[in-house]
């Protein structure tokens, strides 16, 4: 399959519109086409991407949680069962494909080219270098948090014997102090090779929005408007 | 020229690495090794080239730094961007970009260079380097060397005049180590003056035009080049600095073990998602109650082989026998401990005690007699006046050691280090190797993975070489296979 690839600032207008279309309450038929659509593109990408595995668990949880929104959970229902049902299809339906596509965006994008995409957005070289670093320290937390993990389930403590609290401290205190010593570490690295000079940051990466970036705006920006429009005008 | 003239300096905090009234000139063109044990001040006479003292690093400073005739005190970092370059010790922490080309381009952008002159500075940087198939890769996907020499791309690229290294072999390979070797003599013959802290020597005694040995943050001696060559192994281990020439490292151990067991590991298959690394072992059959040093270069799965015996990777249907009882993954995990390179993933708790307590796992054993048996093993490992600090506020060796004490403590017959020794001085290295003659005196067996071959010299009875994925060599280590061993570290580049 051809890679796509997207435009930084694409994908940024794609994290809003997903957010927000799968965030606010859908009810009319039209409302939950329009809310599948933006649902099912991330799922395309990731699929896009080589995670034919996880996109497909992913469509069959959702493909349940619709399951279950139409047939089984209206407003009335009560008690334990139906409480957690409608917890588990407000986390798939309305967080994941928001998630989804948040990986895409860290997943996909280079700091080169997210950093040339915030100047073209006149976004100030301060915010942009703060965000660009976020986005360096995913992976490297994935990779970190994985190690402590290992080194819990060799001293056999990965539940700490039941207790939760402690469950999470072991996690999160290596975490914490890796993570400090790499910020200090990198911070210094960074400063030696002129971060921070006054002078307007130049990118090597020149942007430019192609055929894929249109469609895919004018797919995300019709949706958002049908949305609207469905929702608050009629 | 480089002029550093009586200077004071103390971290904020911390007297380690302090300086005392050093005063040093450096000439431009001049290729200088920085020497001598942890805490010595190299790595703060780098800083002060680099402006990171005072600028970064806190502290009280006195006298004068000045480069190129420039006040570093009074130099804005930005500004010393072009004229040093760093290259630190760990790639994972001085890497911005998570692509090669974003790194390398990095420090252009800062400066506001155009778009174009970035673009023919990265190429140029990647061809003189010969690094072009290294380019538009994901940083994650590069072995420790070719991270190194990314760094050193990412600092090149501004064409400094005076490069500052940090000890950069610390986390390489031998043949990594060769391509580091290459790239300062390129440097130094473009008349680029360098400057390099270091523990491992061997590779600069035909680079270094001057070798300065630090000690509390003085300089003891200084050697010219002719000099550095004469160094015999004696005259290195006299200083207590490591070796200028590994054909001067012998086999010279008495101490040998003296197992009469063996243990198998078998149907040892395991690929990463990547589908290119992984191993591949039908069968291997090693001495217990020995130290076994697994050896081979970056990428050739020796690390994967440690996670592996230790039963990390739940997909492998690996096999190990021992005492004539067959452990699956799930079972390894409870008899084999790892001490991980980066140790601070493995301290968990408030104090060393109470790490060394949580490894006791034995529900019969009573609160009061795990104090004991703790106190016990920190008494044996030198700890015990450190049993009520916190692991994080300890110096490396001492989180080494408190990690090694859990695993004493946590009774397991098999003891995996992941390169126990990156970034060692020679008396730090020496006593690691105590350590571990220590761990086979109780019956252990000792797996480690390393680079360093004075470190097994001084310490390992059994040596594996893995190569893509594969074991090569399995033998004794004795007076008459040593030069088996030296051979796959000074020949194989």
């Amino acid at each position: 399959m051809i890679k796509i690839h997207l435009d930084p600032r694409t994908k940024l207008f794609m994290i809003f519109a997903v957010s927000f279309i799968v965030m606010v309450n859908a009810v009319s038929p039209m409302e939950w086409a329009v809310r599948i659509i933006v649902t099912l593109i991330p799922v395309f990408l990731l699929a896009n991407e080589g995670r034919y595995v996880s996109a497909l668990r992913f469509l069959l949880c959702y493909g349940a949680a619709l399951f279950l929104l139409k047939y089984y959970i209206s407003a009335e229902s009560t008690g334990v069962l139906s409480a957690l049902l409608v917890g588990y299809c407000g986390i798939v339906a309305q967080f994941m494909p928001a998630m989804i596509m948040a990986w895409y965006v860290i997943h996909t994008t280079k700091i080169g080219e997210f950093m040339s995409a915030m100047q073209k957005m006149h976004v100030p070289d301060g915010i942009s270098v703060s965000l660009a670093v976020v986005m360096r320290f995913f992976p490297t937390i994935k990779e970190e948090y994985l190690s402590i993990n290992d080194a819990m389930k060799m001293r056999g403590i990965s539940f700490a014997g039941g207790r939760i609290t402690k469950m999470i401290e072991y996690r999160l205190v290596p975490l914490m102090f890796s993570c400090l010593n790499i910020g200090e570490e990198l911070s210094a690295a960074a400063v030696t090779r002129g971060l921070g000079a006054p002078v307007r940051r130049t990118s090597p990466v020149q942007l430019k929005l192609k055929a894929a970036d249109w469609l895919m705006i004018a797919v995300f920006a019709a949706s958002m408007i049908l949305f609207v429009i469905s929702k608050y005008f009629r | 020229m480089i002029e550093i003239k009586n200077v004071n300096f103390r971290y904020k905090g911390s007297d380690e690495g302090s300086l005392e009234d050093l005063s040093l000139t450096i000439h431009d063109g001049e290729t200088v090794l920085l020497c001598g044990a942890s805490g010595c001040g190299k790595t703060t006479v780098g800083r002060l080239i680099n402006g990171l003292i005072p600028h970064y690093y806190k502290g009280e400073l006195t006298g004068s730094a000045t480069v190129n005739g420039r006040d570093i005190a009074q130099t804005e970092l930005y500004d010393l961007a072009g004229v040093v370059g760093t290259v630190f010790q760990n790639p994972r922490s001085q890497f911005f970009a998570i692509d090669t080309d974003g790194e390398i381009t990095f420090g252009a952008e800062n400066i506001g260079m155009p778009p174009e002159d970035i673009v023919s500075r990265k190429n140029d940087e990647a061809r003189e380097m010969h690094i072009e198939r290294l380019l538009d890769r994901s940083i994650f996907e590069l072995s420790g060397g070719e991270k190194q020499i990314i760094a050193c791309a990412s600092v090149s690229v501004l064409s400094p005049d005076i490069m500052v290294l940090d000890e950069p072999s610390s986390n390489l390979d031998s043949s990594a180590i060769e391509k580091l070797k290459t790239i300062l003599s390129d440097w130094k013959s473009q008349g680029k003056t360098i400057i390099i802290a270091e523990h491992r020597l061997y590779f600069l005694r035909e680079l270094a035009d001057r070798m300065l040995i630090l000690d509390n943050g003085k300089i003891v001696k200084e050697l010219r080049s002719d000099e550095i060559r004469a160094l015999t192994f004696a005259d290195t281990e006299r200083m207590g600095i490591r070796p200028l020439s590994l054909a001067d490292v012998t086999y010279t151990r008495e101490n040998v073990s003296k197992h009469d067991e063996m243990l198998t590991l078998e149907n040892y298959v395991f690929t990463y998602k990547d589908g290119k690394h992984g191993i591949n072992i039908p069968k291997l059959e090693l001495p217990t109650n020995s130290i076994i040093a697994i050896i081979g270069h970056n990428g050739a799965g020796k690390s994967t082989l440690a996670r592996n015996i230790c039963g990390l990777e739940k997909k492998c249907k690996g096999t190990l026998t021992l005492g004539g009882k067959t452990f699956k993954a799930k079972e390894r995990l409870k008899i084999c401990y790892m001490i991980m390179q980066d140790v601070n993933h493995q301290l968990f708790t408030e104090s060393v005690r109470d790490e060394v307590m949580l490894s006791i796992t034995d529900k019969q054993i009573t609160d009061t007699e795990k104090t004991h048996r703790s106190d016990e093993i920190l008494a044996q490992l030198d700890l015990s006046e450190y049993s009520d600090k916190h692991p994080m506020a300890l110096s490396g060796g001492q989180k080494q050691r408190t990690a090694i004490a859990s695993g004493i403590a946590s009774s397991k017959p098999i003891l995996i280090f992941d390169e126990p020794t990156s970034g060692l001085d020679l008396a730090h290295m020496k006593q690691v190797a105590g350590e571990i003659l220590k761990l086979r005196d109780m019956g252990k067996t000792v797996f480690i993975v390393t680079h360093d071959l004075e470190f097994i010299l001084s310490c390992c009875d059994h040596i594996v070489r893995l190569e893509k994925g594969q074991v090569v060599e399995n033998f004794e280590l004795n007076k008459d296979t040593d030069i088996r061993l030296r051979q796959f570290f000074t020949n194989e580049s």
